[in-house]
């Protein structure tokens, strides 16, 4: 009777969760074990012969790869732009946005907008206003900026993307931080107030340290946001010009899928994932210590 | 007072930069109604007519209907799948103990923890392999796995707050598990079930790489982005077909968001502790 009972308890578990793991299983677990098993050939992706090297393909990414450190150095150099000038502008804009409560839904509405818009339209927007729209603009101005070849000079590709996922993402981060904002209790504020503490002091001493949890779940998300930039480059610059935009994620598709370097691509992969994981890692750890509670 | 004023000051910087905010938003939507000169030699100026031919002739020239009606398919497919199962997993993982629940809770949730860029060559290999690319299924499938693991944690998070006694009344009035699930499980999970739902129409409405990845170059079976994508980022574009569709392609996410503006924003900072 009793193990009757339990078989039939099973099969509703199975019913019931079976299904969600198997669409989890063939849309990312089973890939991301094929990832381990590839990445120990040489194979590139079409033919029927591949060739097992062993960690020949990761001792080859660590000694023979300008392109891999080129995109890394890449992607450290747009994480420390996009985590602090997101962060910083989103926090300001959620500060003011948090104390006024009637005017701001507007506004909120309208730095949020980009947010819920594709990629797609994202980048051919910028596309536009930095082709045609410039031009126009320095056909009337005269400004020289506006004659500047945005997306043909590295460094200004460089701020090109940064801008652009800023203008798009901040949004995200607003809301974040509005909400952690909110939560913080008004007779912390009247206390200091009463105290003697000044706007500033108020804020650097009361609100920051009680909405660390908002300031790490934001910190958080930008670094792997920004560590696993991949959308904007593919759709929008394509890493060029001449691979200045190349994020390590980009760098791996193009292995895999222009290239035909299908081994090292999974390769690539599994290094990137350790890095990603090492990152976040360090930053729970670093953030959680700062945390207090009201 | 000096203070004061200081404050406001920042505040009326921080609202009229959220106009500018809108700016290219709104250059685009002026702009897309100009023939391809006047956007050169007027760009900020209002259009001369407001006429409606280039949005007609993109309609028809890109055959927008069926491409509205696979990324609606899409759309529709997903979230009624992702609705469906997601929270049937989540309650039963959540109220299970054992191994296999925490197995299957583990599995579930890996994809959360490793970035998606790290097997999405596989994922397409896998795919081919399957003899699934460039067919409407197959992205389908792999458009509703990669957006359960956030599902399934987001409802599990909120199952752990619903009182079990509920359940227990209605299993000693012998209901059995499956009606008490759908009759007294499934009404209390509605406002996280919402955010889920409304996170993962806009995603799925919006989303370029897997169908790029999954339907590629399969005209059949494109979403609208990736067909406005591999159209329109060509070096020359053909802009004054571009921008009628890249509005077109958005009207939808902005009605959506007005509607659903409250969930949007707090589905987010529900689902922000994905990493």
């Amino acid at each position: 009777m009793k193990g009757k009972g339990k078989t039939k308890d099973l099969l509703i578990f199975a019913l019931f969760v079976f299904p969600a793991v198997a669409f989890v299983l063939f849309s990312t677990d089973v890939p991301f074990l094929m990832n381990l098993y590839y990445s120990v050939f040489d194979w590139n992706g079409i033919s029927k012969d591949m060739e097992f090297v062993g960690l020949q393909n990761f001792v080859n990414i660590f000694t023979n790869d300008a392109l891999f450190w080129k995109s890394t150095a890449f992607t450290l150099k747009f994480s420390v732009f996009y985590v602090v000038i997101v962060n910083v502008l989103s926090l300001t804009v959620a500060l003011v946005m948090a104390k006024e409560k009637k005017s701001s839904s507007v506004g909120r509405a309208f730095y949020y907008i980009p947010y819920i818009i594709s990629l797609t339209a994202i980048s051919l927007i910028w596309k536009f206003i930095l082709g045609p729209g410039f031009e126009a603009l320095y056909q009337v101005t005269g400004w020289e900026m506006f004659n500047w070849s945005w997306l043909g000079t590295a460094k200004l590709a460089f701020f090109v993307v940064v801008i652009m996922t800023v203008w798009q993402n901040l949004g995200f981060y607003m809301v974040n931080y509005i909400a952690g904002i909110i939560a913080v209790p008004k007779e912390l504020i009247e206390a200091a107030k009463i105290d003697g503490a000044n706007k500033f002091q108020v804020l650097r001493k009361v609100t920051v340290p009680l909405i660390m949890p908002a300031v790490s779940i934001c910190m958080l998300t930008s670094l792997t946001f920004a560590f696993k930039l991949f959308d904007v480059i593919m759709v929008f610059t394509k890493g060029g010009p001449a691979n200045s935009t190349i994020s390590v994620a980009y760098n791996i598709y193009k292995e895999a899928f222009v290239n035909n370097r299908y081994g090292m691509a999974t390769a690539k992969s599994l290094v990137f994932v350790v890095f990603v994981l090492i990152v976040t890692v360090i930053q729970l750890k670093v953030t959680k210590s700062k945390e207090v509670e009201a | 007072m000096k203070k004061a004023s200081k404050i406001s000051v920042l505040s009326i910087i921080v609202f009229i930069c959220s106009i500018f905010w809108l700016m290219p938003l709104l250059l685009i939507f002026i702009n897309s109604f100009k023939p391809y000169n006047d956007m050169l030699q007027e760009f900020l100026a209002l259009p001369k007519s407001w006429s409606l031919n280039m949005y007609i002739e993109t309609w028809t020239k890109f055959d927008f209907p069926l491409l509205i009606g696979n990324t609606l398919l899409y759309t529709i497919c997903t979230v009624l799948i992702i609705a469906l199962l997601a929270p049937m997993a989540a309650y039963k993982l959540a109220r299970t103990k054992g191994k296999l629940s925490g197995v299957c809770f583990v599995l579930i949730i890996i994809p959360m923890m490793v970035p998606f860029q790290s097997y999405m060559i596989t994922l397409t290999r896998l795919v081919a392999n399957m003899g699934m690319t460039g067919s409407k299924i197959g992205y389908i499938l792999v458009s509703t796995g990669l957006c359960m693991p956030l599902a399934v944690y987001m409802i599990h998070g909120f199952v752990k707050n619903v009182p079990i006694e509920l359940e227990e009344c209605a299993c000693i009035d012998g209901a059995s598990k499956v009606r008490t699930y759908f009759n007294i499980v499934l009404p209390l999970l509605k406002p996280i079930l919402t955010t889920v739902v409304v996170l993962d129409t806009l995603a799925t409405w919006n989303d370029i790489i897997t169908n790029q990845l999954i339907v590629g170059g399969n005209a059949k079976a494109m979403n609208i982005q990736n067909a406005l994508y591999m159209q329109f980022s060509a070096q020359t574009a053909d802009w004054e077909h571009a921008l009628p569709g890249i509005v077109m392609s958005m009207i939808p996410s902005l009605i959506f968001f007005v509607i659903m503006q409250k969930h949007i924003v707090g589905g987010i900072t529900a689902g922000a502790v994905k990493g």
